[in-house]
């Protein structure tokens, strides 16, 4: 049973890093249909990002800051830079071929994602980068009874979770949030209703960016390790929660990123860890035999 | 007086190419498509290697093997992204794992051609092998992801990808799942990330009747040469008999297809492990030709993007543009190696500008532009028919009649007034 609950709160943990970039992936998907292959890999840069920062604060005399001020200047950067990245994305690789067939966006999105992979191969490092976490946050671990998990995990969780909040406010309680939901239902129709289209895809993509941003952020915090080649199994299995949750759908993203964290945790500490990642799209591919629309998700009668 | 009849063939022969530069790209595709241009194209191909040999002979350039290696990496190339334009080009389906199919066939090979479990299989066991597994596999991920719209295939076989990847690597050992281990502590399926060594060639002849002795290198130019003759021939009758009608029905518009009565979801199925097959067969003629399979680059995602650039650059769904670009994408490379560790970022850059810019590609014939939106297209239907109605003289009443009668069109009366 401690065992057990031990893989519990470990899936939780690696789950709510899937959550918050299925999040990106279900928002553009939601509002432009389009499977954004290079948000795994967006997601990898903001995490490069942290790491430059951290690496120009932490250990400089000259420029002495506080942990605290460091891990936010982290946020910051990453978030900013990959939000901006995110609409630059958009702007210049996906905006010429919005009318175009199904076929030409997928294309070009496997490009960007093998873009910024190989910029980030060539220009940053090929190595593993280390992040020096344990100069920024305090390598504590948590007790609760039996059941151990690092503070980082904890911080993880509980940052995701309140983005996760923040997020389905922002989609669900405000004007923006409407137009966002409007868009994704109808981008014509919302057009007629006097809705900026461009101005909410952007911002979509900012939004989504931003959270994989974070993602890099914390994944860097916590592991402390972070390659050019990170962001592309993570970002599949990401987009294999959103799946599960029901693409689309925000909630939804939600629980498939918790869902998928735990399977995988348990899988890899009952069954077997060579074998991890296989169940982990054995369970994508029973999602799509058995409910394809996903578990919260709208039938997908016309969109076979 | 003699030079005249020159002259006439020289202005017919310009005017011949001229007619072909204009026809476009459909006419040029339509052109290089025909057995006149084909069979040449195959034929001067497969005597290349004799070219260069003489070159080698009576100058002191060397380097006759080296550019038939790069040769056959072209031909190899190029039965992949035909294999792909298969898949991709005619059937429209996003196929991200197509290189797995290409690592299972030369591992599949290669398993039972080397001493990995000790297996030696004549060459049409082998092969028999190679298209049961690679089918096997095929239809594993098939049926269940063909069932869903494109997005999820394309995950799905991007997954899948990644999926035999780990396996591959994984499986030096036996397999371990919850605390029971299948098979014996020395089970080495795959080599892991060594891969799998000393396979055998190919059990055919070293000397050929009529030609003499063929060298290893210049006799797997040869095979990958004729399976790339092979697949575009069985291309080209695809491509206008009714399964091939039927792929690109269901790439052009999947609703009509099915509602002309097209089972989209078979020809899907066929199309995807016909594919995969090939690609199998080409991964089989690999590892027979370097002796080897490796994890890397026969699974690797890159390899997959690579070969698509090569379809896109051609243009999607044309033959002449897949050799044309598995051409193209394959020597700079090889020129260029000084440039080698930045290839993937020039690459993926190409391919972005490509799809912007030209997403038909050199020569083809595939629209993936943006298509009219349903309002302009009324416009011009009725821009039009304002035009034709008014260069017609106006319909007499018997007409107008008779066509109400034999079509049960409404004719509008002119001088009807309310």
């Amino acid at each position: 049973m401690g065992i057990f609950l031990q893989q519990l709160v470990n899936g939780l943990e690696l789950g709510s890093l899937y959550a918050l970039i299925a999040l990106g992936y279900t928002l553009i998907y939601g509002i432009l249909e389009l499977l954004n292959f290079a948000h795994g890999d967006v997601f990898m840069v903001g995490a490069f990002l942290a790491a430059g920062v951290a690496a120009l604060l932490v250990h400089n005399e000259v420029a002495a800051v506080p942990a605290g001020i460091a891990v936010g200047l982290m946020l910051l950067v990453a978030m900013g830079g990959a939000g901006l990245l995110g609409v630059g994305i958009e702007r210049v690789a996906y905006r010429p071929l919005r009318n175009a067939s199904r076929l030409a966006p997928l294309i070009t999105a496997i490009g960007v994602s093998l873009l910024l992979e190989s910029a980030v191969q060539v220009g940053v490092s090929p190595a593993p980068v280390l992040v020096p976490s344990n100069a920024l946050v305090p390598q504590a671990t948590i007790h609760l009874g039996s059941i151990e998990s690092p503070l980082t995990g904890v911080l993880l969780f509980a940052a995701s979770l309140a983005l996760m909040i923040g997020l389905d406010v922002f989609v669900f309680r405000t004007r923006f949030g409407s137009a966002m939901r409007a868009t994704a239902q109808d981008r014509e129709a919302a057009t007629f209703m006097g809705i900026d289209v461009d101005r909410v895809i952007m911002v979509t993509f900012f939004v989504a960016s931003a959270l994989a941003g974070l993602g890099g952020v914390l994944f860097g915090l916590r592991y402390a390790s972070i390659d050019f080649f990170m962001g592309y199994l993570l970002g599949i299995k990401a987009f294999t929660a959103a799946v599960i949750g029901g693409i689309g759908n925000i909630r939804g993203a939600m629980v498939g990123g918790l869902l998928l964290g735990v399977l995988e945790s348990l899988s890899g500490g009952f069954i077997s860890t060579q074998f991890q990642d296989t169940f982990v799209f054995l369970a994508l591919i029973l999602v799509l035999l058995v409910r394809p629309q996903g578990l919260f998700g709208q039938p997908l009668a016309d969109r076979a | 007086m003699i030079t005249q009849p020159a002259a006439i063939d020289d202005a017919g022969s310009g005017h011949r190419l001229r007619r072909f530069w204009e026809s476009g790209p459909a006419g040029w595709n339509r052109t290089l498509t025909t057995p006149q241009v084909l069979i040449p194209f195959f034929l001067a191909a497969a005597v290349v290697p004799y070219a260069l040999q003489y070159v080698e002979d009576n100058s002191s350039w060397i380097g006759a093997q080296y550019w038939t290696l790069i040769l056959t990496t072209c031909a190899m190339y190029a039965c992949l992204a035909v294999a792909l334009n298969l898949v991709v080009g005619y059937a429209g389906l996003l196929n991200l794992g197509f290189i797995a199919f290409f690592g299972i066939g030369s591992y599949a090979y290669a398993l039972v051609a080397s001493d990995q479990i000790h297996q030696h299989y004549p060459l049409w066991g082998a092969l028999l092998v190679v298209i049961i597994i690679t089918l096997a596999f095929a239809l594993l991920v098939g049926v269940p992801a063909l069932r869903l719209r494109g997005d999820y295939l394309a995950i799905v076989t991007l997954g899948f990808g990644l999926i035999m990847r780990d396996l591959i690597l994984d499986l030096d050992r036996p397999p371990v799942l919850a605390g029971h281990q299948f098979g014996p502590d020395t089970l080495n399926l795959t080599g892991g990330t060594n891969g799998i060594h000393q396979v055998a060639p190919f059990d055919l002849p070293t000397t050929v009747p009529l030609i003499g002795f063929v060298p290893h290198y210049r006799m797997y130019y040869w095979i990958f040469l004729g399976f790339l003759a092979l697949s575009v021939y069985c291309m080209l009758r695809w491509r206008h008999s009714r399964t091939g009608r039927a792929w690109v029905a269901i790439r052009d518009d999947e609703l009509a297809a099915r509602t002309m009565g097209v089972n989209t979801f078979k020809y899907r199925l066929l199309a995807f492990s016909m594919s995969a097959v090939m690609a199998g067969i080409v991964g089989m003629i690999n590892a027979a030709q370097i002796f080897n399979a490796f994890p890397s680059p026969n699974f690797d995602v890159q390899t997959t993007v690579v070969v698509f650039i090569m379809v896109i650059l051609g243009g999607l769904g044309s033959i002449p543009g897949a050799i044309l670009g598995a051409v193209a994408f394959t020597v700079p490379p090889f020129l260029l190696q000084q440039f080698v560790f930045i290839k993937y970022l020039i690459i993926s850059i190409i391919l972005i500008l490509i799809m912007i810019y030209r997403p038909e590609g050199l020569l083809g014939t595939v629209s993936i532009r943006p298509r009219p939106v349903m309002g302009g297209t009324l416009e011009l239907i009725t821009a039009e028919s304002a035009v034709e109605a008014s260069e017609l003289p106006p319909v007499t009443d018997t007409e107008a009649a008779d066509l109400e009668e034999t079509a049960g069109a409404i004719v509008e009366d002119p001088e009807w007034k309310p």
